[in-house]
């Protein structure tokens, strides 16, 4: 479970003083780009690793997405998105970019193989995500059919395309296309429903 | 829904909030990822649609567990985004062309120095690993360096110790080290006086890092002084805890 955040937790401070920090990246500040790193790094990895399933991918994801994040720190709009949550989605979009291309087959490596980090380890990324939208997205997930929302992770966390998830289904393409494209619409119905601002 | 039973998809209309959708979550290839690519670098609607969903996908990325990137891959982004120069880079460089004759001096002296590598553990509590020599604390006569070798293990790798103590630094050169990216390495001082052990601080593997020492620390320093390398946690050994298990252990000598 998330931790909740009360506005002024220690989840709070984290989330605003790495947002502070990608505010000066934009500026040109190059020290900035340590903080992130040191604060974001295992989550990011994390992510790369689950998409490509290669380790030395992973690593080379992970550079292309620090190094791209110092070029072009201006992307980020700090009053639109929280800083954690713009640059993991930054760092999985890179991460599937980077399969798509056609080098790597990720997902295939079991996940027990990457040395994930000993429990004890401090995880403070972990406490930047907000609770509130954490629990939309999974509530409204858990409204669709069972099948459709395994395929909806599968896309999500091993970066399957439509062919694949057909394919690892037994389905044709067009079956694929038609069972998540029906859970999107009621996806986007559902979070519609519950946007908050 | 009125299509519930029917599964047409060429019939069903695609939105760009669908397409957008899709995108965000990585299904399209071929034609259609490199149309909705197109899409989103010119219409902002769309652009603005895939960072919607982007954005309500998010959260989901905390159920992926963390996983410690090997060290090497900050160092490789710090050489791409400072051009080449790390941060102490360009006085690693000066001091290291200043060493070069003395570590040759060394390693042709360390051949003949017998250097104990060891596996001992810290016993809660019980302090030093070893008792400490009896003769006094070694001072450093002139501005000789001071140089050890600890070797790790039978691996054929080792740690490059050098104390230039005209400019109270040190360089910790850790080459052909890789690390294993769950632990790192802490190396110590053992003063001679048998005193509580002094972190040097954390080994980065791969590179040469040169320190500045405090006064605390140098005066212990001297031929003979026992430096040890510990295994701890990524970051160094926590605080209030004990020190992790001794890998490697070495002895300055003067040059």
């Amino acid at each position: 479970m998330l931790m909740t955040d009360d506005g002024n937790g220690s989840a709070t401070i984290a989330r605003e003083h790495l947002r502070a920090a990608m505010v000066r990246l934009a500026q040109g500040d190059s020290v900035a780009l340590e903080e992130i790193y040191q604060a974001t790094r295992v989550k990011l990895f994390g992510i790369c690793f689950r998409i490509l399933g290669d380790r030395k991918e992973a690593e080379d994801a992970l550079q292309d997405v620090y190094v791209n994040l110092w070029q072009r720190a201006d992307r980020y709009d700090p009053h639109r998105a929280s800083p954690i949550s713009w640059l993991a989605t930054f760092a999985r979009n890179r991460a599937v970019d980077r399969l798509r291309t056609g080098k790597v087959r990720g997902g295939s490596v079991p996940v027990e193989e990457a040395n994930p980090l000993p429990d004890e380890a401090p995880l403070a990324d972990m406490l930047l995500i907000d609770a509130e939208r954490s629990a939309q997205i999974h509530t409204c997930l858990s409204s669709l059919d069972k099948n459709i929302q395994n395929h909806i992770r599968g896309a999500f966390f091993d970066g399957y395309t439509y062919a694949e998830l057909a394919d690892h289904a037994d389905v044709p393409p067009g079956t694929m296309k038609s069972w998540i494209r029906r859970g999107l619409q009621k996806l986007r119905t559902c979070l519609e429903a519950n946007e908050t601002s | 829904m009125s299509d519930e039973n029917q599964i047409t998809p060429e019939n069903e209309t695609r939105d760009n909030s669908m397409i957008a959708a899709e995108y965000a979550l990585g299904l399209l290839e071929g034609e259609e990822l490199m149309s909705a690519r197109g899409k989103a670098a010119s219409d902002e609607t769309f652009a603005e649609s895939k960072a919607w969903w982007d954005h309500k996908f998010a959260p989901l990325t905390d159920e992926i567990a963390g996983i410690e990137p090997s060290p090497q891959v900050w160092a490789r982004i710090s050489i791409e985004v400072n051009g080449g120069a790390a941060t102490t880079g360009a006085e690693v460089i000066d001091l290291q062309s200043r060493l070069r004759h003395w570590q040759w001096t060394a390693a042709i002296t360390s051949a003949a120095a017998a250097i104990l590598v060891a596996v001992m553990v810290f016993a809660p509590g019980s302090g030093l690993l070893a008792p400490p020599n009896a003769a006094d604390a070694p001072q450093l006569a002139a501005s000789d360096p001071l140089v050890a070798q600890v070797p790790i293990g039978e691996t054929g790798l080792r740690l490059d110790v050098t104390y230039v103590p005209e400019s109270e630094q040190m360089l910790i050169g850790a080459i052909g080290l890789i690390a294993d990216g769950v632990h790192d390495h802490e190396l110590w001082l053992v003063p001679a006086d048998g005193s509580a052990l002094q972190s040097l601080g954390v080994v980065t593997p791969g590179e040469v890092l040169a320190m500045e020492l405090p006064e605390d620390v140098t005066r212990n320093l001297g031929d003979g002084v026992e430096l040890v390398l510990t295994r701890e946690p990524i970051g160094g050994k926590p605080n209030g805890q004990d020190a992790g298990p001794v890998v490697a252990q070495g002895t300055f000598s003067q040059v």
